[in-house]
């Protein structure tokens, strides 16, 4: 059913692809499919981070200030220096890996629900992150990204691109091949039988948060290398879009269900439907609205298949 | 009879008396799998009416379509002549005096059972308000009326035990004074003394003139019960009778004959002790000590809720003890996880295999292989023909599934077939004790007598087995010895096999009397 599923979201993404070229010749040209990959792309990195706690019934509502506080550190560690860009990002990722660490200790150990856990580890970020810059974007401080991360997208072919198939097929292994990915699903499907099987509930879950932190911060990374420089409030829209892209990519709300080449095609379909609805000139307002329908018409159509099944 | 019993009991009964329930022609299809097909059914004012059958036979399918909580793909149903196969909804059947109690319980955990009892027809003040303070004394008024002395009105039903769950939610449909009651596997949970309890009060409704439909996989309770029976095999119906011996049912049943209920004890256990426990207080226990030895099917009977829970979930790491020592092999071990439990040779299989043992939307293969991924990997990898070797074979030697593809999902196998499947998963351990806990609940007789066989031939290769049912006679029948549990201590043991279930029962309440 969750392969089904997988389809069903890249059938969205073709389709919404081909409205768009019809309806405006250049639409589905290389030069335009470009953008909406790379677009994507930082879609499908906090995605696959929110994929992996939701396919065990978890959420991550940390995600923006942890994407924010990680470009942060990327550009004030480096000071857009390249000797220092290693380090920077080592820097970086290990913001998102403690702070995802914190959240998984909270929710496993704890017991706090993930809702709270996640929602609070995100206020404390902001908090963090605007109190060390004070609170300036920090295009007024002057730092930016080191040169070499820049160059990731020049080229016909976007390293970012890359980097996006490099998560793809870790993900997949990681989920497909591997006991650790076996245990994912059991503990999402039926935590209380996969710890009388012996798996280890509160490692698995730990670890899962931890991976999500990780690529939020990863997707702030490439954000400041496409943008150059950080802002307050960058991470902001992508906790609507890593949940939007997880729950059209088929993945199940409720845990034990899902595939990331699915959450990659709903990465996709919500980059071209933001586009087609700019192509059509629908003020941002409408485009707010259409972007809401739609993911409320997907889970309807998810749901009405569970009751058939 | 057998003339009469090929022909639909709808045909066979029209016009001699206005029936209760009459089903005909219903098909009923989950996804690909055809739960009802063809399926007729019809029963009386003023009898009891048993339906029997296997798991994955259609009882629980036609119950829901009888009391309007799913729509037949086709076929129409009546009650009392009224055709009502277009309604999808309980609380209009209800209105029409069809009440039902589900298997799965369907009392609201975090509401009292006073405000359980009372949820439809709550007492009201003046302003149409609930009366909060009237609920306690009307439900404790309806309690007493059922001679239900043992719940108290105002505990939270997730606090009680499943048997008491089960009664609460029986005295809600009993006490609505229904024209027609419908009861799926009403006793599974109950112990003796509450099944003799349900059995006095369906017995009340039907001299009472309503009619009262019930399925049972226990045999012995149809036959004490039941005026009629109705047999159905995959999705429809075989037979309905006024008697029927068990043989001919379970022939009527399977489709195949069956051979003695309970395979002979031929195996005798070996000297050396495999697990012992010494002073074990944990939960309800205070105090056990049992000597299990290698080969030996050691029972564990008593009472429901004597402890027998906290036996086996402790000994599995996945409760703490309070004091005590576990030995086994002779050496002391510290069993603080379930992984350490595995690691030691321990297996534990669950009552409740949907809540507690399976992974019901992942495949066959996922859900045998969950206990021993770590045996079959390489760097964190599964090895994925190890694991199709080991998993295939021990599904040829369960026969799981007849053959079919282990990568369907465990959701589409029967009850019984899903309860090999957790046994399966436990034998790729190769523990050398296993816990099985209440293990034939809720499964049909051919498969019963499949695990009965399995559990002799596990003991035969050495094994040590610890085992409990809510059944006594399976104990009374499959243990070499049985220990039973009273107040959280051993109480009596008893050299087996005990045989006659009725002398575990008396060790179980003999101090009672005494005190």
């Amino acid at each position: 059913m969750s392969t089904r599923r997988v389809l069903y979201a890249l059938g969205g993404t073709v389709a919404v692809l081909l409205v768009g070229a019809i309806l405006h010749p250049g639409f589905a040209s290389w030069s335009s499919l470009r953008v909406m990959l790379v677009v994507a792309s930082f879609t499908g990195f906090v995605a696959a981070g929110q994929m992996l706690v939701v396919l065990v019934g978890g959420i991550d509502l940390s995600i923006p200030w942890v994407l924010n506080g990680a470009a942060i550190v990327l550009t004030t560690s480096s000071l857009g220096q390249t000797s220092r860009a290693p380090l920077a990002i080592v820097l970086a990722l290990g913001v998102g890996a403690l702070v995802g660490l914190g959240n998984g200790l909270g929710v496993a150990w704890l017991g706090v629900p993930a809702v709270v856990m996640t929602l609070g580890m995100n206020g404390v970020m902001q908090g963090l992150t605007l109190g060390l810059s004070k609170g300036l974007t920090c295009a007024s401080c002057g730092s930016y990204a080191p040169e070499p991360l820049r160059g990731l997208f020049d080229g016909a072919l976007p390293a970012q691109l890359f980097l996006w198939a490099g998560v793809g097929l870790f993900m997949t292994v990681l989920l497909t091949l591997t006991t650790f990915g076996r245990r994912v699903y059991a503990v999402g499907v039926n935590p209380r039988a996969a710890f009388l099987s012996g798996v280890g509930v509160r490692g698995v879950t730990v670890a899962l948060y931890t991976l999500s932190g990780v690529f939020a911060a990863l997707a702030g990374i490439a954000l400041v290398a496409y943008g150059g420089q950080p802002s307050l409030g960058l991470g902001d829209p992508y906790l609507f879009e890593s949940i939007a892209a997880v729950v059209v990519g088929g993945v199940s709300i409720l845990g034990g269900r899902g595939h990331y080449l699915g959450v990659i095609a709903g990465s996709l379909t919500l980059v071209a439907v933001t586009t087609f609805l700019q192509a059509q000139r629908v003020p941002e307002y409408g485009r707010l609205m259409i972007y809401g329908l739609v993911i409320l018409a997907i889970l309807f159509a998810y749901g009405r298949e569970k009751a058939h099944d | 009879m057998t003339e009469t019993s090929s022909m639909a009991p709808a045909q066979q009964e029209s016009g001699s008396q206005t029936l209760a329930v009459r089903a005909s022609g219903v098909d009923r299809a989950f996804g690909g799998v055809q739960a009802l097909r063809d399926a007729s059914f019809a029963a009386r004012p003023g009898e009891i009416h048993a339906l029997a059958g296997e798991n994955g036979a259609g009882k629980s399918t036609l119950i829901k379509v009888l009391c309007g909580l799913i729509k037949a793909d086709r076929g129409t149903v009546e009650i009392f002549g009224t055709e009502v196969s277009r309604v999808v909804e309980p609380a209009a059947r209800r209105r029409m005096g069809v009440a039902t109690a589900f298997q799965e319980l369907s009392l609201l955990p975090d509401l009292t059972v006073a405000e359980n009892l009372l949820l439809e027809n709550p007492p009201r003040g003046r302003l149409g308000l609930v009366k909060r303070r009237g609920l306690g004394p009307a439900a404790e008024e309806i309690l007493g009326r059922y001679g239900v002395d043992d719940i108290d009105p105002r505990a939270t039903a997730a606090d009680l035990s499943v048997a008491q769950r089960q009664v609460v939610e029986l005295v809600r449909v009993l006490a609505g004074e229904p024209r027609v009651v419908i009861l799926d596997e009403p006793t599974a949970a109950l112990a003796d003394r509450q099944v003799e309890w349900l059995a006095g009060h369906m017995r009340q409704l039907r001299d009472a003139g309503s009619c009262v439909i019930f399925t049972s996989h226990r045999w012995r309770e149809i036959e004490a019960l039941a005026d009629r029976v109705t047999v159905f095999r995959n999705g429809t119906h075989v037979a309905t009778r006024d008697t029927l011996s068990e043989a001919e049912a379970v022939t009527l049943m399977s489709g195949r004959s069956f051979a003695g209920a309970y395979p002979e004890l031929t195996t005798v256990p070996q000297r050396e002790s495999a697990l012992r426990v010494k002073g074990l207080h944990s939960g309800r226990l205070h105090g056990v000590d049992l000597d299990l030895r290698r080969g030996e099917i050691l029972g564990v009977g008593g009472l429901a809720g004597q402890g027998q829970r906290d036996l086996f979930l402790t000994l599995f790491g996945a409760q703490k003890a309070r004091q005590g020592t576990i030995t086994l092999d002779g050496k002391a071990v510290a069993i603080r996880s379930t992984k350490d439990a595995i690691r030691a040779g321990i297996a534990y299989v669950p009552e409740d295999r949907k809540a507690e043992g399976l992974f019901l939307p992942l495949s066959i293969r996922d859900n045998i292989a969950a206990a021993t991924l770590s045996r079959r990997n390489t760097a964190g990898f599964v090895r994925r023909g190890a694991e199709r070797t080991a998993v295939g074979s021990i599904v040829d030697q369960l026969s799981i599934g007849k053959g079919r593809s282990t990568n369907r999902a465990v959701d589409t196998l029967s009850g019984g077939n899903q309860q090999k499947v957790v046994m399966a998963r436990w034998l790729l351990t190769d523990a050398r004790i296993l816990l099985l806990f209440d293990v034939t609940r809720g499964v049909d007789a051919a498969t019963k007598h499949d695990i009965y066989e399995l559990v002799g031939k596990l003991a035969a290769q050495g094994r040590a087995i610890l085992y409990y049912s809510s059944e006594t006679e399976e104990i009374a029948h499959l243990c070499h010895r049985v220990l039973v549990l009273r107040e959280g201590r051993v109480a009596a043991e008893l050299a087996g096999p005990v045989g006659d279930a009725e002398r575990i029962v008396a060790a179980s309440i003999k101090e009672n009397h005494d005190a």
